[in-house]
C-alpha cells in the first residue's frame, strides 16, 4: 500500500530508474543486516585498541563504570588504567566505601597519578594501605576531610608511594604528627602538604584526655621539623587552623625548605615574630603568604619580609591588629609585584599605608580595608589617583570604615577596572553617592546595606492582619 | 601557490594547497623527507585513506587552515567534550561508519585536531547512557554471562547513586570555629547583608 502511494506521487519520468533503485536498495538492505548480524559493532570492528582508548579518554567516571558493563571487551577497555591516571571522587563522596578504593585501586596499578578522595568519610586506612600498595606512582593525593584514616595511612603512603608530590590531609582529624614524620621519611620529593585543621579535636566535640593533649603539644612541632629535615623541596605548606603550631616549628621549617612559595598559617594564633623573621631570610622565593589572626605578630616581621621577598604578591593579615603604618610603609617600598592584600582589622593603619601602596604597588588588584577605621576619604584619593588603581584594581573592601564618605566614591571613579566595592556599615555613605558612582560605571557591584525605612503606620491596611479566612468573613 | 597532489586509495588524485595539506604531519613529513618540490608532478599516495572520506578530511582541513597549531601537551588537558564548535558539529553529523572512518584516517593522517573533535564527538554519543542504550547505539552485544553481568554491575555501581547532599562549603567554618568566631561572625554578616540586598 505505501509502495504505491509513493510510486504515484514520483513524476513518471523517474518511474522507471525508481524500480532499480529499490532493487538495489534491497540488496544492500541485505548486505546491511548482514554485516550487523554478522560482525556486531562496526566501532569495534573498525577502530583499534589505542583509539577506543583515546576516545575512552573523554570520559568521565560515571560513563567509564557503565562502558565497563556493555560487553567483556569494553569491560577490559574502560578498565584499562590508561583511564584511570587521574579519579576525583569528591562528586561521589558520599557512596564511595572501602571495596570501591580497591576496586579502583587494582584497576589503576602504577597508572594511577593523581587521586582526590576529598570527603570521602566512609574510607579507612585499610582500603588506602591497598591504593598504596598497588599504585605506587601516584604525585598527588587528597584526603581532605577523609575523617577516619589515621596514621598508618601516612605509614602505608609513605613505605610505598614514594613520588608522592602533593599531599592533602586537612580536616583529617584523627592525624597526628606522627603522620608528618612518616611522610618525611618516604616521601622525599614531597612538594605540597596540606595539614589543615588537623587539630586534635574530633568532629563530635570530645576533647582528647589531658595526658594526650600535652602529648600532642610536645609531637606537634616535632612533625613539622621532621618535615622540614625529611621533604626539603617543599614549596607550599597549608596548616590552617593548627592553633599549637609553634615559632620553633616555622622556623625550622624555613631553614630546612628554602624553596617555600607559598605559607598559609591562618588561625597559627601562637606563632611569633620570629617565625616569620626565619621565613622572611631564608625562604626568598615567597609567593603567598597567609598570617591571618596571628594576633602576636608586629611590624617587624612586615620590615624583614619587605627585605628579602620581592616576589611577594598575596599578603594576608586579615587580624593581625599590631600591624602599623610602618610596616606596610617598608612592604610597598620593595614588594612591588603585591596583587592581593588583606588587611581587614589592622585597626592602626592610617591613609599613609594607602598612599604608600599607591606608589608601591602598581599591580594591586584586590585590597581589603574592612575594619581599618581610621582610614579616610584622604586615603582613598592617593589610592585612586596612582596607577594600580585605574588599571588594576578590581575589587575594593571598605566595610566598616567609618570615616568614610561620598567623597571616596567620587575618586573611585577613576578606577576603569573596578568591579565589586563592599561598603557595609559605613555610615557616612549615602544612597547618592552610590547612585553617582553608579551612573559613571554601570558595572560595579556594590554591595552596602541600608536599614529598610520603617513602614508608615498604614490605616488603610490594617485588614491585613486578619488572616484571609477571617477577611472573607 | 604551491600545490600537492594527494592520490585516496581507490586512486582519486585530488589537488590541495600545501599550506592546508600541511594540517597533516604525516603528509608534511612525507613531503619534507622526499624533497618534493613545488613543480613536481609527483603525487603523494595516501593507501588507507579513500575518497570520500580524504574529500571530508580536505574540507576540514580548509575550513580549520588558521587554526593556532594544537598543543602538544597531552597529559594536562581537561576531559572536555563540549567544546566542539557548530561547524564540527555539523560537519560530523554523518554516519557511524564514516565516523569511524575520519577517526582512522585523522589518526593516520596525524591531524591533532580532527582526531580530537572526532573522538569528542564518540565519546558524546556514550556520554549519559546506560549500558543497554550504549549497546543499542554502536550495535555491540552483550557477551556477558547473567552471572558475570551481575557482577560486573555490582562493581561498577558505586558512582550511580545519587544522594550528595553534603555541602562542603562549611567544612573551613566549622572546626575552629571557637577561635575564629569573631571572624566569621563578620563574614556571617557580610553574607546577610548581601542577602538582604539581593531581596530588595
Amino acid at each position: 500500500m505505501a509502495m504505491e502511494t509513493l510510486t504515484r506521487d514520483v513524476p513518471s519520468s523517474m518511474q522507471h530508474h525508481n524500480n532499480s533503485s529499490i532493487s538495489n536498495m534491497k540488496h544492500s538492505y541485505v548486505q546491511l543486516s548482514k554485516t550487523c548480524l554478522d560482525e556486531d559493532a562496526q566501532i569495534n570492528k573498525k577502530l583499534p585498541k589505542e583509539l577506543l582508548l583515546r576516545i575512552f579518554s573523554y570520559l568521565d567516571v560515571v560513563s567509564l563504570c557503565r562502558c565497563a558493563q556493555v560487553s567483556r571487551a569494553w569491560n577490559v577497555l574502560a578498565l584499562d588504567g590508561s583511564n584511570w591516571q587521574k579519579i576525583d571522587l569528591f562528586e561521589f563522596q558520599t557512596d564511595v566505601e572501602g571495596p570501591v578504593i580497591e576496586n579502583i585501586s587494582r584497576r589503576c596499578g602504577g597508572f594511577l597519578r593523581q587521586i582526590s578522595l576529598r570527603g570521602c568519610q566512609s574510607v579507612g586506612d585499610g582500603s588506602l594501605k591497598t591504593l598504596a600498595q598497588c599504585c605506587n606512582y601516584i604525585e598527588y593525593i587528597n584526603l581532605n576531610g577523609c575523617k577516619r584514616i589515621t596514621d598508618s595511612t601516612s605509614q602505608s603512603l609513605s613505605q610505598y608511594c614514594k613520588k608522592l608530590l602533593s599531599l592533602d590531609i586537612g580536616s583529617c582529624s584523627m592525624v597526628t604528627d606522627l603522620s608528618l614524620k612518616a611522610i618525611s621519611d618516604g616521601c622525599p620529593n614531597l612538594t605540597s602538604v596540606n595539614i589543615s585543621w588537623c587539630d586534635g579535636i574530633t568532629e563530635n566535640g570530645k576533647f582528647f584526655t589531658f595526658v594526650f593533649f600535652l602529648f600532642y603539644i610536645f609531637y606537634n612541632f616535632e612533625g613539622v621539623e621532621a618535615l622540614a629535615h625529611g621533604c626539603p623541596k617543599l614549596k607550599s605548606f597549608i596548616s590552617k587552623g593548627c592553633t599549637r603550631m609553634t615559632t620553633r616549628a616555622i622556623s625550622c621549617l624555613a631553614q630546612h625548605c628554602t624553596q617555600l612559595e607559598v605559607i598559609n598559617l591562618h588561625g597559627c594564633n601562637n606563632i611569633e615574630d620570629e617565625a616569620v623573621i626565619k621565613l622572611a631570610n631564608n625562604c626568598n622565593s615567597l609567593k603567598y603568604l597567609c598570617l591571618a589572626n596571628c594576633s602576636l605578630l608586629t611590624d617587624s616581621c612586615l620590615v624583614s619580609l619587605a627585605e628579602q621577598c620581592y616576589q611577594l604578591n598575596t599578603l594576608e593579615v586579615a587580624g593581625c591588629s599590631q600591624f602599623t603604618d610602618i610596616g606596610f610603609l617598608a612592604l610597598s617600598k620593595t614588594c612591588h609585584l603585591m596583587e592581593k592584600m588583606d588587611l581587614e582589622e589592622c585597626v592602626f593603619i592610617t591613609d599613609s599605608t594607602l598612599f604608600h601602596l599607591a606608589m608601591g604597588c602598581p599591580r594591586l588588584e584586590n585590597l581589603s580595608l574592612s575594619h581599618c577605621e581610621l582610614i579616610t576619604d584622604e586615603g582613598i584619593r592617593h589610592l585612586s589617583t596612582s596607577t594600580c588603581a585605574s588599571e588594576h584594581l578590581a575589587v575594593l573592601e571598605l566595610d566598616n570604615c567609618p570615616l568614610i564618605t561620598d567623597a571616596s566614591l567620587e575618586h573611585l571613579i577613576n578606577c576603569h577596572n573596578l568591579q565589586r566595592i563592599m561598603l557595609y556599615d559605613c555610615q557616612l555613605i549615602t544612597r547618592n553617592g552610590i547612585k553617582r558612582l553608579r551612573t559613571h560605571s554601570p558595572n560595579i557591584n556594590v554591595h552596602a546595606y541600608f536599614a529598610p525605612v520603617t513602614p508608615p503606620p498604614s490605616t488603610g491596611n490594617s485588614r491585613q492582619h486578619y488572616c484571609r479566612c477571617c477577611a472573607i468573613l | 601557490m604551491p600545490m600537492i597532489k594527494l592520490q585516496s586509495s581507490d586512486g582519486e588524485v585530488f589537488q590541495v594547497d600545501f599550506e592546508i595539506a600541511k594540517a597533516s604531519v604525516t603528509i608534511k613529513t612525507m613531503v619534507e623527507d622526499l624533497g618534493l618540490e613545488e613543480e613536481d608532478e609527483e603525487i603523494v599516495p595516501l593507501p588507507n585513506v579513500n575518497a570520500g572520506i580524504l574529500k571530508k578530511v580536505i574540507q576540514w582541513a580548509t575550513y580549520h587552515k588558521d587554526d593556532p597549531p594544537p598543543a602538544e601537551d597531552d597529559e594536562g588537558r581537561e576531559k572536555r567534550t563540549d567544546d566542539i564548535s557548530s561547524w564540527d558539529a555539523d560537519f560530523l553529523k554523518v554516519d557511524q561508519g564514516t565516523l569511524f572512518e575520519l577517526i582512522l584516517a585523522a589518526n593516520y593522517l596525524d591531524i591533532k585536531g580532527l582526531l580530537d573533535v572526532t573522538c569528542k564527538t564518540v565519546a558524546n554519543m556514550i556520554k549519559g547512557k546506560t549500558p543497554e542504550e550504549i549497546r543499542k547505539t554502536f550495535n555491540i552485544k552483550n557477551d556477558f554471562t547473567a552471572a558475570e553481568e551481575d557482577q560486573v554491575r555490582k562493581e561498577n555501581e558505586w558512582c550511580e547513586e545519587n544522594l550528595r547532599f553534603i555541602s562542603w562549603s562549611f567544612i573551613d567554618m566549622k572546626v575552629n570555629i571557637v577561635s575564629n568566631i569573631n571572624h566569621y561572625f563578620k563574614k556571617f554578616k557580610k553574607l546577610w547583608y548581601h542577602r538582604i540586598n539581593l531581596s530588595h
